[in-house]
């Protein structure tokens, strides 16, 4: 830009050189460029002295003129251009819209409005005057009058623009438009073409001259899609347009002259830019870094700004010492007070200097101002944000850090109260007045206007109501309010408010009890208790969810995209921060473990660490998983109170409230304290596999049956079928069983009652059934079971999660005791419920079933529901009228069991086992029987877990015959082969997008990919047709990556 | 505060309670069923006093369970904003100390307790004067106002202060 190069030109001279020699030179060079420029120039300097609207008409032929002479002469116009420019800087508002336009034919990179504006040439006048007082001597050296007619001699020039700068409101009015002046029209053009349109007319103006009627013509850079015309009439802007293939001259529309003025008014940011604002930086070093403005020079546009300084020290000093320093453009240095004293140790000079104008001291080093530790600079306006600015808590802290007093947080505060929203106040709030004569005046809020608020003082002899400015007020709270954070960092937590100062409040968080700083405008009062975002997805604060390393934790504190995750590591708190996506899922079971004297917790027992870091701590355990709990002390403070322990580390403090000691049975505990010392998990595992007890008759011998005795049955086949009752006794082939609805004895074959209703079938199997008189139990269960099956333990297979326990639940009946104690049927016949519920870690959480089943609700079956602790399976009980008459106590049922044979003749249910496809059998051979265990295919991950082994994800390679697979560990597959028994493995439930093999029904084999789960439900994708089948989560299995 | 009142409430009595001792079943499991628990609006209920009435039963359908609305009165404790309380410290950090009184749980906050009171971490985690006379430590008994409450639906949590006349250490352990 040649104008720009000659302002430089100006600017470098000016400083160095004798002020005076600069001015005569610059004079001379304009007073050349004056004559060489002719008439033209002279009617231009003329202008000067011409209030530039007043006279419009002189103007536009001046404007004409130069139009003349610029163009008029064809190519010679271009040659002249450097020079013109020069003299522009002098000409006068209205000359210099062709000055423009001009320009952005060569070169349209400026802003268009910016340059239309008057700025350039006011702001270069402005600082030639704002530069003369720097230069006092000068005067001294010279006689008055040789100054004076220096002065004369050079403001007559510029005279006009400085009145400009100190014209008053009233002359500015008349300045506005009148109805006599031309009107400002609006013109469609196309799109992107905005200032080409105007070029055009423009270039359409110097080929036909005064011809063409319009005035000027405006594009503007935020307006798309329209150009302005100025013209008297319409029809002169249609002419003007005709022909132009740009524009669009159907629709003109009339700008109203109120809003003529917007049109071409130049929004100003600096506008708001005083002492105290805080700005943000937009570049460079510091960008983004907030700053508080300590100086503003409107004149050259530059703003003094305190800052925390980003020094890197050491590379400061290899700098000035002259040494190579090492640019690493990655590094910014962390924001950090700077240290005199530091800089002095690495020789770095410090000069402390006194600034002229202010009369602070600053330390200088390197040229950078330093005081109080922060770093003064000085910045273009147009490198500093000033809108929008919301300093957060932590940086105002820090830039309190030296200056401390509370006088200038007021100042800051009118920035925070720029920011506030519309509707900040309400009715009713209580408010403080923080400035002005009014200031730590108490009220309330009566009534919001526009700026102002109606508050009702607090003291009494004041007027009723007083209107207060917005900004001078504050909201005010009392230590004790309940309050709510609705902004910033902390928004959604509410607490107490323990301390008020000034415009901070101190806030107890309700959930952490820990200490909020936030400012009081961000604050509402509230009764709600939540502690911020109490969840994200599917996981909430205090979950137990498992994580992606198989690793599990509680979720204790959920931040804005990540949760905090306490982990299950005893003896030390291991904190985890982890994404949504981290988390497998959530476990949510009823588990029971023992605790160092054997005695059965399960979750919400009270129980007393009695080893370990956080031996004495006491608690109820919130969640148990692997043989570690999680119990929530109030009184410990951190991880929001809850501490991870080992089970064994731990002993149960009172009863068990879980064994049913709150409905008063006492010798349900007793039960507990006899209870022989289990035997591990894992040979029970294997013994789920082994023959199924259930319903197989051959199976029943000696003590198996007994276990039969006291459960409840239901009827499958014959005039009693649908009929559900206790069996009183096993015979042979036969049992015999209370009805529940009538006061009946009947006597059955053993094949024609599906003993293990209670827990009968996995609840998504069920419908599938139709079984008519299931039905209704049905759907409340699905929604009570959604976390099924993902959350089983390895070990437990997704499909069992319904039968493991052939029993015994106390949900059913919560009041029951459930407590015969439980010695009876586990000495009676440890071999054939190998299964029992104890063992089942893996067992599916337990749904409380709140209301009792009719008729099973007093049934204290003996043998039955007293698996309190052990079989943590509440839900079962909602499956007790399940239909599923094959489904065997044996969980893990192997396939080929021979009893399956036994039930599959007479099951008229029975042709299930895969559910939902009476047909699967034929397809799915290696399940055989009654095993309702996973199907498992060849090429899915599962994990693999073996007693007392980490679990390791593997994929099935082969299924044997057994129902036992070949699994080659190692998620990629290059580890050992190994064969599992189908109850050590665990399908991997897969996730969104991931692919999926399915494991049973008639797509059983299909491989597909899931896109998307709905509850229980997977939408699956099924490669080879391209079908989008929803089938249920636990047929899915994830895919092992090829 | 306490307040001796007449609270209602529905029963549930499972039928194998039925007999001679239906009436007693029916208090003692009242009394496992309400001592100890805190509504919002009556706050802690300390004690069941008495029975005023038991009414007539009504059997639930399909399980037998009998529903008895009960009327008893008990002693119940409620803390309120502005009340003076006695309260037992059972805890201190640098945020300040918990205390409790009977089942109500108060925190004080540093900023609530008098700003002569200087955190020091230990052993034994205290507030102390400058002086060392007075010490606020774990099972130290304290005076306190509450300034604010929040009642869930297990439990009524305080907000305390001892910035005031007249409060603070009544009774120190360690001074006895």
């Amino acid at each position: 830009m040649p104008r720009r190069r000659g302002d430089e030109e100006d600017e470098d001279l000016e400083p160095e050189e004798d002020q005076e020699q600069a001015y005569d030179e610059e004079e001379e060079e304009e007073e050349e460029e004056e004559e060489e420029r002719g008439m033209a120039s002279r009617k231009r300097r003329r202008s000067n002295f011409i209030d530039d609207l007043a006279e419009e008409d002189d103007e536009e032929e001046e404007e004409e003129d130069d139009d003349d002479d610029d163009y008029g002469g064809g190519g010679g116009g271009r040659k002249h251009r450097p020079k013109r420019r020069l003299g522009s800087q002098f000409l006068d508002i209205e000359a210099q819209v062709d000055s423009d336009e001009d320009e952005e034919e060569e070169d349209a990179e400026d802003d268009f409005i910016v340059d239309g504006g008057a700025d350039l040439p006011d702001d270069d006048v402005g600082r030639r005057i704002h530069r003369r007082p720097l230069l006092p001597r000068e005067d001294e050296q010279e006689d008055v009058e040789a100054l004076e007619r220096r002065i004369q001699a050079r403001y007559s020039r510029s005279a006009q623009p400085e009145l400009d700068d100190e014209t008053t409101d009233v002359e500015q009015q008349a300045l506005l438009p009148s109805v006599r002046d031309p009107k400002l029209w609006m013109v469609k053009c196309a799109i992107g073409r905005e200032r080409e349109a105007v070029v055009c007319l423009m270039q359409k103006y110097i080929d036909k001259g005064p011809e063409l009627q319009i005035r000027s013509a405006v594009a503007l850079d935020h307006l798309k899609n329209y150009i302005y015309v100025e013209a008297d009439k319409e029809a002169h802007v249609k002419e003007a347009c005709k022909g132009l293939r740009s524009i669009f001259s159907q629709k003109v529309m009339l700008v109203p002259i109120r809003e003529m003025t917007d049109v071409l008014s130049v929004e100003s940011k600096a506008i708001d830019l005083s002492r105290d604002t805080w700005v943000r930086m937009k570049i460079g070093t510091y960008k983004g870094d907030l700053a508080k403005v300590v100086d503003v020079d409107n004149v050259r546009q530059r703003v003094t700004v305190k800052l925390i300084p980003r020094i890197d020290l050491q590379a400061l000093a290899n700098k000035l010492e002259g040494r190579e320093v090492v640019k690493k453009k990655a590094f910014v240095p962390p924001p950090r007070f700077m240290n005199v004293d530091e800089a002095r140790e690495l020789h770095i000079r410090v000069e402390r200097r006194r600034d002229p104008m202010t009369g602070d001291y600053f330390e200088n080093i390197g040229g950078m101002l330093f005081k109080d530790g922060f770093l003064y600079k000085t910045v273009s306006m147009k490198s500093i944000s000033s809108q929008n600015i919301k300093p957060t808590f932590d940086e105002l802290e820090k830039f309190r850090q030296p200056g401390e007093n509370g006088d200038s947080d007021m100042a800051s505060l009118s920035t925070l109260f720029a920011n506030r929203k519309k509707g900040h106040f309400l009715k009713g709030d209580a408010v403080i007045v923080v400035k002005g004569d009014l200031k730590n005046l108490k009220g309330w809020v009566e009534k919001v206007e526009e700026e102002n608020v109606h508050i009702r003082p607090e003291m009494k002899d004041l007027p009723a109501t007083l209107a207060v400015n917005e900004k001078e007020l504050c909201k005010y709270f009392e230590p004790g309010n309940h309050v709510k954070v609705v902004s910033g960092t902390q928004e959604g937590a509410t607490g107490m408010v323990v301390k008020v100062e000034q415009h901070v409040l101190i806030i107890l968080s309700d959930t952490t009890k820990e200490h909020i700083r936030v400012f009081a405008d961000d604050v509402v009062e509230s009764s709600e208790v939540t502690s911020g975002v109490t969840r994200i997805g599917d996981y909430e604060l205090h979950d137990l969810v498992l994580l992606d390393n198989l690793s599990f934790g509680v979720v204790i504190r959920v931040e804005s995209e990540a949760f905090q995750v306490l982990k299950g590591v005893p003896d030390r708190p291991e904190i985890a921060l982890v994404k949504l996506r981290e988390i497998k899922c959530k476990i949510d079971k009823k588990i029971s473990v023992q605790d160092r004297y054997k005695n059965t917790v399960s979750a919400k027992d009270v129980v007393r660490i009695i080893e370990g870091p956080c031996k004495g701590k006491q608690g109820p355990v919130e969640h148990i998983y692997r043989g570690v709990l999680f119990i929530y002390d109030r009184h410990h403070l951190e991880h929001a109170g809850f501490i991870c322990a080992k089970a064994h580390c731990c002993i149960i403090v009172g009863g068990s409230r879980a064994n049913g000691d709150r409905n008063g049975d006492s010798y349900s505990r007793l039960a507990n304290l006899k209870t022989p010392p289990r035997i591990p998990q894992s040979p029970k595992r294997f013994s789920r596999g082994g023959p199924p007890i259930d319903s197989g008759g051959r199976h029943r011998g000696g003590r198996g049956h007994d276990g039969l005795v006291g459960t409840t049955v239901k009827i499958r086949l014959g005039p009693y079928k649908g009929y559900r009752g206790r069996v009183i006794e096993v015979k042979g082939a036969t049992v015999r069983v209370e009805l529940e609805s009538q006061m009946k004895v009947v006597t059955v074959d053993r094949n024609s009652i599906s003993d293990n209703v209670v827990v009968s079938t996995p609840y998504r199997d069920a419908p599938r059934y139709g079984i008519g008189s299931e039905t209704p139990m049905h759907p409340s269960r699905t929604p009570l079971h959604p976390y099924m099956t993902p959350m089983r333990d390895p070990g437990a297979t997704p499909i069992h999660d319904g039968m493991r326990t052939p029993m015994r639940d106390r949900a059913w009946n919560p009041y029951t005791p459930m407590s015969p104690p439980r010695d009876n049927w586990e000495d009676g016949n440890p071999g054939s419920w190998g299964t029992s519920p104890q063992y089942q870690a893996g067992s599916p959480p337990s749904r409380a079933y709140e209301a009792p089943t009719p008729g099973s609700g007093w049934a204290n079956t003996p043998g039955g529901n007293y698996s309190e602790a052990g079989t943590p399976r509440d839900s079962s009980s909602a499956y007790a009228n399940a239909p599923s008459p094959y489904l065997p106590s044996t969980p893990g049922g192997q396939p080929m069991t021979p009893n399956s044979v036994s039930y599959l003749p007479g099951t008229p249910g029975g042709q299930p086992m895969t559910p939902g496809t009476g047909g699967l059998d034929a397809m799915s051979p290696v399940i055989g029987g009654d095993s309702e265990g996973p199907y498992f295919v060849p090429d899915i991950l599962v994990n693999v877990r073996r007693s007392g082994e980490e679990s390791v994800v593997g994929i099935v390679r082969e299924v044997l015959p057994d129902g036992s697979c070949r699994v080659v560990l190692g998620s990629s597959g290059n580890g050992d082969t190994i064969t599992a028994l189908p109850n050590e493995m665990e399908i991997v439930g897969p996730r969104k997008n991931d692919k999926i093999k399915i494991m049973a029904g008639v797509l059983r084999g299909a491989t597909g990919k899931l896109i998307g789960v709905d509850g229980s439900d997977g939408i699956v994708k099924v490669d080879d047709t391209l079908d989008v089948k929803i089938l249920d989560l636990v047929l899915l299995a994830k895919l092992a990556q090829p | 505060m306490f307040f001796h009142i007449v609270l209602e409430r529905n029963m549930q009595l499972h039928p194998r309670h039925f007999g001679r001792n239906l009436r007693e079943n029916l208090v003692s499991k009242l009394m496992k069923d309400v001592e100890g628990t805190c509504s919002g609006r009556h706050g802690f209920v300390v004690a069941i006093t008495g029975i005023e009435n038991i009414g007539k039963g009504l059997i639930r359908d399909g399980t037998g369970f009998v529903t008895f609305p009960v009327k008893y009165q008990c002693v119940v404790f409620r803390p309120f904003k502005g009340e003076i309380l006695e309260a037992v410290v059972t805890m201190v950090n640098k945020m300040g100390f918990f205390a409790e009184a009977g089942p109500v749980q108060i925190f004080v906050s540093n900023h609530l307790i008098p700003d002569d009171m200087e955190f020091q971490i230990g052993d034994m985690p205290n507030y102390t004067t400058s002086d060392g006379s007075v010490k606020i430590q774990k099972d130290s008994e304290v005076r306190l106002k509450i300034i604010g409450t929040r009642v869930d639906a297990t439990e009524i949590f305080c907000i305390g202060t001892i910035k005031d006349d007249f409060l603070g250490v009544i009774n120190d352990p360690s001074a006895g």
